[in-house]
């Protein structure tokens, strides 16, 4: 029995000759909340979907809570994937019904109280709603489960700063503390202070991964600084002959 | 857990035929007095208008019945694309269930809609041009009992032609899910390589099927003649016991070829990019 809930020995992912994760080995404790940081294209949801089964490995290995990708490691993850992922002609309380006949975690009435409080009745129609209405009922089912590791893929990318905040609160007041969150995202300045442990992945390689304090500490910058350092893209100048 | 997705499936099938067959059987209510009237004894003469309304509706139901078999074939590969390699597959393939169950779930419920939107069709005539009861039902055992006479097992017969267009329905709907299931392996235009697919998987099989019978036929063709000829005068009911029975272990044997890819494919090579 592993003391990590999650363990990835030498994880690769190829799509034809584009290598999108590179011998990636890591472990992640339980009770963390973990920033998966990087630009676009570095492999945090490639190793997102990985953890989750929706990829496969090329080669590597994966174990969460103690057991490979399958059935019962799918029991213990609550995913949020980047879109979204249901049935037009379902209703919100179906979506309900599916969740509590699936997920022995699933805490329907939460799930009833956190959609109350935006304001979305259950017998609404996924149909009809907005955009930003479909995102915070997705963030709600996955929320309202006590699950052991929460996967967020790019939680607060392409929505405003009240909705950023929204949703960080949400995560955060809704979250077992028992269990670990990994929250990929590239705006770093949104999630540092809640983040107990950072991993910076650059072209599909782990470049940094330690505590959020050790890596101030020892780098004297803050993540975001840190973050804009080991990403900062390099300009071309030019240059006289 | 076969069961929860089975639910899950069967509602959404609902909503799909929700109207459409009601549809069906309403206008074959409507067309039994229109269409169906003419042929009734004594029928009065219903002039232009009359006939030109009946044309219109027996038009529409017959667009109706196209309809219906048109969205049965799209329910079968939409259940199956989105649902389970389009953005669907996000929530399904995280639940915690088993591939098998997931691909099960999906030909269950798209072989039910075919065999409720076959039914809906024959009901629909029989609705139209409306047969007693009495000469429905006393078709059976007169049957029966002609089959019987050639010594055709009047119970086995028809349960094996059911065997057989369950399986061949099967085999249609799996066919069509490994196709879709190799035409995602690629990373760009999915839809024309799953259609590829399809076509490369007609061929494989068409030649493999031929080339074991070929070959079967010339390890032991003689004695299957021989044995088909002393069958054939021993009784009918052999002659179709084993024509059927082989069909029946072909289209099997292909459904089971395809599911055990396609499983394969989803569970090994999943790629939701």
């Amino acid at each position: 029995m592993s003391e990590f809930l999650v363990t990835c020995v030498g994880l690769t992912k190829r799509y034809g000759q584009k290598e999108a994760l590179s011998k990636v080995s890591l472990q992640l404790a339980p009770g963390r909340i973990i920033g998966l940081l990087g630009p676009n294209g570095s492999g945090k949801t490639t190793l997102i979907k990985l953890l989750c089964g929706l990829l496969q490995p090329t080669e590597g290995s994966i174990t969460v809570d103690n057991s490979p990708v399958g059935p019962r490691s799918k029991a213990v993850i609550s995913y949020l994937p980047d879109r979204m992922y249901y049935a037009d002609w379902m209703r919100v309380s179906d979506l309900f019904d599916l969740f509590a006949d699936f997920y022995a975690d699933f805490d329907r009435e939460r799930a009833e109280n956190m959609c109350l409080s935006l304001g979305i009745s259950p017998s609404d129609r996924i149909k009809t709603m907005s955009k930003g209405t479909k995102e915070k009922v997705q963030l709600v089912l996955v929320m309202a489960r006590r699950a052991k590791l929460y996967l967020l893929d790019e939680p607060i990318a392409g929505v405003d700063p009240a909705a950023r905040e929204f949703i960080m609160n949400t995560i955060l007041t809704n979250y077992d503390e028992k269990a670990s969150v990994l929250i990929s995202t590239h705006l770093i300045s949104d999630v540092e202070p809640v983040l107990d442990e950072a991993i910076f992945l650059r072209e599909g390689q782990v470049v940094l991964h330690d505590s959020a304090d050790a890596l101030r500490e020892r780098e004297g910058k803050s993540l975001d600084a840190l973050f804009r350092d080991v990403f900062r893209a390099q300009t071309y100048e030019g240059g006289a002959l | 857990m076969l069961g929860k997705l089975l639910k899950y499936d069967f509602r959404s099938m609902g909503k799909q035929f929700a109207f459409v067959w009601p549809a069906v059987l309403v206008l074959a209510l409507v067309n039994r007095f229109t269409f169906g009237g003419l042929f009734q004894e004594g029928a009065a003469d219903i002039g232009l208008p009359g006939q030109m309304a009946t044309g219109v509706t027996f038009l529409v139901y017959w667009a109706v019945i196209l309809a219906t078999m048109v969205l049965t074939l799209v329910f079968i590969i939409q259940r199956f694309f989105k649902g389970l390699l389009g953005d669907e597959g996000y929530l399904m393939h995280t639940l915690p269930v088993k591939t098998w169950q997931l691909i099960l779930s999906k030909l269950l419920c798209g072989m039910a809609a075919c065999i409720i939107s076959i039914l809906a069709a024959l009901l629909s005539v029989l609705i139209i041009v409306p047969v007693p009861a009495a000469d429905l039902l006393g078709f059976w055992p007169e049957l029966f009992r002609a089959l019987g006479s050639q010594g055709v097992n009047g119970i086995l017969a028809p349960l094996e032609l059911l065997l057989l267009a369950l399986a061949a329905l099967a085999q249609c709907c799996l066919q069509l899910y490994l196709a879709m299931a190799i035409g995602h392996l690629f990373g760009k235009n999915r839809i024309a390589m799953s259609v590829v697919a399809y076509l490369a998987i007609n061929i494989v099989m068409s030649s493999l099927f031929s080339t074991a019978a070929a070959s079967f036929a010339a390890l032991i063709g003689e004695q299957v003649t021989e044995l088909i000829n002393q069958r054939m005068e021993a009784s009918v009911w052999g002659v179709w016991h084993s024509a059927v029975g082989l069909m029946l272990l072909g289209s099997a044997a292909a459904a089971a070829i395809y599911f055990f890819f396609t499983e394969r494919i989803l569970r090994r090579r999943l790629n939701l990019e």
